[in-house]
């Protein structure tokens, strides 16, 4: 819609619509400098003016480029999926994403796959694509040539299609009765396949209904006696349909979605999303939004922890720390609650900002929340820090190494209980986390104990964000940026002016259209990376939105920390690596 | 725990280390005991700092944004302020709000025919209360919707208008907060349209030749 | 720190401190038609002894509903805060919160249930002895919330008989406690007597 007309008395000034231009990343010349070394290095094409250096490797050389890339220090493998592109010749593009710890640097890798075109697995390179490639396979129907254990991951065993495809109905739905569902018998593990003894063999299926494994994760382990010799899982009981969600909807609409990936700590998925959007946008949010959003984030990554250690004491029977750990939980809910009006699910972020303005007593109710969370904290460190039957059932148990945890693409603290220190507030700061003083804690071991420890420190390191950030004050200004492409005019004008009301018809009904581009913005959630990739193609819906879970890879790796372990250790592990449905199975 | 730093900006916690005496097991669940006998001692002498909240004795006030249940506002002679512009339901994420249009004979302007809200479809994101150029869609702190039959999950218009100059105080998530001077007939000022004496009497339908926009 | 809380609050429908949920004024404001009174239900043909029992026996079973969280996703995070200090649902008599649907008679049905997911919880309300009562609790159990896609169930009455509906996203503790008192005043009143 032109808003000059020939007519207009008054020329209009303002900004230009948002999709006028295609998406040009800031930086551009660096990451087009750097893909061009890499390209080089590699023997293969770049493909210029995206966000991360990004190579275009044809389908036949991907295992050799990836193995060239961890040899160069890409160790950790974080991503990979795919996008429709259905007219073209090779509709799929597969995108992989690398990170190098040392150099603390990404490449994304893009690689053209045909509908009958089989890809090579990655799973010989890096351990952590191997849920991924089920992923594509289930949601794309790409086939991956050699992988251990090709079936569907997210979707029921009676699905029939690929749910992802842009020619696949949203609504079409399967019936699963219980003759579909199948029955999954482990893989011994290779350590104990020839160990003689007496007892049988019994296989052992704990949930999806189960106490312990916190809603929706199904576990079937082969027990030798007590011994677990052989696990499976499967996942997907939750799998709520969120990337098709966002194709169907507008890019405001899709928030509320993003708010059911990590439920535990909501409004972190928000920020995530609305930068990842906001970043192709090429706009920047308000100080005063940044600064609630930081104070947010941090209460709900606190939030996060809380539940997560309550409820891996729970499970391991110490129900008092549920009672104590909650409690603080009801406060925070009581803040958000006053800003945006809802206690678990915010949906408070919008893009360009927040929905409105914190109340003005928002500082001194979070300065009482800080001074009064710590007792609550110490309380449950002094009933089990010591405790030597709590030591007994964490120590120890389901260890990892940081090798085998970089290599599966761990983030986050289950990364930083091996000893890692990679923290994406410090690797690649946003809203403002390069200014505060705090420490990125690591414990040694990988094991449930460490895990715990990290994540008490993460609190009280929380906490000392949160006190800086009050100490600093909040910045006056708007909430949510001046652009009326983006963001809603306040209704002060909208009831008053008719430029204001046409904008405000005009963002409801035709939405918000970014650049062509895509782009990815990664967060630091409660349990690691959490990524957003959004691909736009210029109308009101986003053409891909990819969520990066960081709990996916974390619970691919979980058979390999309880093989050889028992039955109660499975169950203290599997709490104290907090996983989310929402997310896991987005 | 103990915490020491390794190098700028990374610290290593550590487990607390254990003394003999710890390593017994029964003097730490001692010191967790009194923890707890703290708090119960502390409790049973405070009864009116619990935290329990009695519900439905006692019922919690929530903050003027909390998103409850919704209700459709009504200008000063008794007529909607919606005017079934269609915002709240295209801004929807649940797509449950259903909307019929209809136009008042008397006035000329639109108004809703039928308005629903599916209320178990709702997600209660405040939405459609963003999206309202009319002032006319409101949410409020009631959150007390449980029902017994499906022929109550849908909410309609019976259910959801309220009375004129209803207080805006003891409602929850709202398009403004604080006052505000409107000007006009948008955004729900006290008046309608004028009433007419009789429709289409004084004024002809418009002309398509008089037209003049696309010279 | 104790939150702001009054007696009575400000909600939109005045309440008279001590009323019973759905008795209150706001029973006339969503009716349906030819319901203005209700009267316990005449047990005809049964004596004077067995009307006592049958109040009785109900009465207990109202009081004494034994909770089977089915809690997959954020409704299960406000079904913990529900049983935790700030709300206490063991109040009400629903102390015991068993996972095995064998113990339980109330099965809370909290967060999304998918296609895959279904033949369980069909499963686990087969094993649930009778009397059983079925709480769906949210937008997503109910009716499949704005999840109108292909592996989510559009409300779990597609699959198990439900009792009480509780909207909301998720709906707030008090919110479900009013859902479960809801139920336990219809237990009480003897509308559900299934079996015995």
């Amino acid at each position: 819609m032109s808003t000059l007309t020939k007519y207009s008395a008054v020329p209009y000034t303002g900004p230009a619509p948002t999709n006028r231009e295609p998406y040009v990343p800031t930086d551009a010349a660096a990451i087009d400098a750097r893909g061009a070394e890499l390209a080089a290095a590699l023997s293969v094409e770049q493909e210029t003016g995206q966000d991360l250096p990004t190579l275009l490797v044809p389908r036949e050389n991907i295992v050799a480029v990836l193995t060239a890339l961890k040899s160069a220090g890409y160790t950790m493998p974080l991503d990979l999926f795919a996008v429709d592109y259905p007219r073209r010749e090779q509709r799929f593009d597969v995108v992989y994403q690398l990170y190098s710890l040392a150099k603390n640097e990404r490449v994304r890798l893009k690689v053209r796959v045909g509908e009958d075109e089989p890809l090579p697995t990655g799973t010989g390179v890096f351990k952590g694509l191997n849920w991924y490639e089920r992923e594509i396979f289930d949601m794309f129907g790409i086939v991956v040539d050699g992988h251990p254990n090709l079936r569907r991951i997210l979707c029921h065993e009676a699905f029939q299609g690929h749910a992802l495809r842009k020619d696949y109905d949203p609504a079409q739905r399967w019936l699963l009765t219980e003759k579909d569902v199948a029955k999954i018998i482990p893989k011994i593990d290779p350590r104990f396949e020839n160990v003689d003894t007496d007892f049988e063999r019994v296989t052992l299926n704990l949930g999806p209904s189960h106490p312990a494994t916190h809603g929706t994760l199904r576990i079937v382990v082969t027990l030798d006696g007590e011994t677990i010799i052989g696990c499976d899982q499967e996942i997907g009981y939750l799998h709520r349909c969120f990337e098709k969600s966002c194709e169907t909807h507008t890019y405001q609409q899709a928030i509320p979605f993003t708010d059911r990936l990590n439920y535990c700590s909501a409004f972190i998925n928000n920020v995530g999303y609305c930068m990842a959007v906001e970043k192709l946008l090429g706009i920047e949010v308000p100080k005063r939004a940044q600064h609630i959003r930081l104070i947010l984030s941090e209460f709900m990554r606190i939030a996060d922890h809380l539940v997560c250690i309550g409820t891996n004491l729970v499970d391991m029977g110490a129900l008092t720390n549920f009672w104590y750990l909650f409690q603080p939980r009801e406060e925070i809910y009581g803040l958000i609650e006053a800003c945006c009006g809802a206690r678990l699910l915010p949906s408070y972020c919008r893009i360009g900002g927040l929905a409105v303005d914190a109340p003005p007593d928002f500082l001194e109710k979070s300065q009482r929340l800080v001074d009064w969370l710590p007792k609550f904290i110490n309380d449950v460190e002094k009933l089990v820090d010591k405790n030597q039957i709590f030591l007994d059932r964490v120590v120890g148990i389901a260890p990892i190494t940081p090798e085998l945890a970089i290599e599966y693409g761990f983030t986050g603290p289950c990364l930083r209980a091996c000893g890692v220190p990679y923290d994406v507030r410090k690797a690649s700061p946003y809203l403002g986390y390069e200014t505060y003083d705090f420490d990125v804690p690591i414990a040694d071991g990988g094991d449930t104990f460490a895990r715990y420890l990290v994540r008490m420190e993460e609190m009280r390191q929380s906490l000392k964000i949160l006190q800086q950030a009050i100490d600093r004050g909040m910045p006056e200004g708007a909430v949510i940026v001046d652009n009326p492409y983006v963001a809603l005019p306040p209704k002060s004008k909208v009831y008053n002016e008719m430029e204001s009301l046409i904008y405000h018809f005009k963002l409801i009904m035709h939405g918000i259209q970014p650049p062509v581009g895509e782009a990815y913005f990664q967060v630091e959630g409660g349990n690691g990376e959490l990524g957003f990739y959004v691909v736009s193609d210029g109308t009101k819906n986003p053409y891909r939105v990819r969520c990066r879970p960081p709990c996916f890879q974390i619970y691919s790796a979980f058979p390999d920390m309880i093989i050889g372990q028992t039955i109660p250790d499975a169950i203290a592990a599997l709490g104290s690596l907090n996983i989310i449905a929402g997310e896991l199975d987005h | 725990m103990d915490v020491t730093r390794v190098s700028p900006g990374v610290v290593k916690v550590t487990g607390a280390r254990m003394s003999v005496l710890d390593r017994l097991i029964i003097p730490q669940v001692v010191a967790g005991m009194l923890v707890t006998i703290r708090h119960l001692v502390k409790n049973l002498f405070n009864l009116e700092k619990l935290p329990t909240i009695s519900y439905p004795e006692v019922k919690r006030v929530y903050s003027e944004r909390f998103r409850g249940r919704h209700i459709l506002t009504a200008r000063e002679d008794g007529t909607t302020r919606c005017v079934a512009c269609y915002m709240c339901s295209t801004a929807c994420p649940a797509e449950c709000i259903t909307i019929e249009a209809g136009e008042d004979e008397r006035t000329r302007e639109k108004f809703p025919v039928r308005y629903d809200i599916d209320l178990l479809r709702c997600v209660f994101c405040g939405y459609c209360v963003d999206a309202c150029p009319e002032d006319a869609i409101y949410m409020t702190r009631d959150y007390e919707m449980a029902i017994d039959t499906r022929a109550r999950s849908v909410v309609g218009l019976r259910d959801l208008v309220v009375p004129p100059n209803f207080p805006v105080a003891p409602m929850g998530w709202r398009p403004y907060y604080g006052a505000m001077e409107k000007k006009g007939t948008a955004g729900g000022t006290g008046l309608g349209q004028p009433l007419r004496s009789a429709p289409f009497e004084d004024d002809a339908p418009p002309n398509p030749d008089l037209f003049r926009g696309n010279e | 720190m104790p939150t702001d809380i009054e007696n009575p609050s400000n909600s939109i429908v005045a309440r008279k401190p001590g009323t019973v949920p759905g008795e209150g004024p706001e029973k006339g404001l969503i009716t349906l038609p030819g319901e203005s009174d209700r009267e316990i239900e005449d047990l005809a043909g049964a004596t004077y002894l067995t009307t006592k029992v049958d109040t009785m026996v109900n009465w207990a079973r109202g009081n004494s509903l034994w909770p089977l969280p089915f809690g997959t996703a954020c409704c299960a995070i406000e079904f913990m805060s529900l049983v935790s200090s700030h709300y206490d649902l063991a109040r009400i008599g629903a102390e015991v919160v068993r996972f095995s649907p064998r113990q339980a008679d109330l099965m809370i049905v909290a967060g999304t249930i998918v296609d895959k997911m279904a033949p369980v919880l069909k499963k686990i309300y087969d094993q649930m002895p009778e009397p059983k009562y079925v709480v769906a609790m949210g937008a997503c159990a109910t009716s499949g919330g704005f999840y109108r896609m292909y592996h989510v169930v559009q409300g779990i009455d597609e699959i198990i008989p439900v009792d009480i509906w509780v909207p909301g996203c998720p709906p707030t503790p008090e919110g479900l406690m009013y859902g479960i008192l809801k139920l336990k005043e219809k237990i009480e009143r003897g509308e559900l007597k299934r079996g015995v």
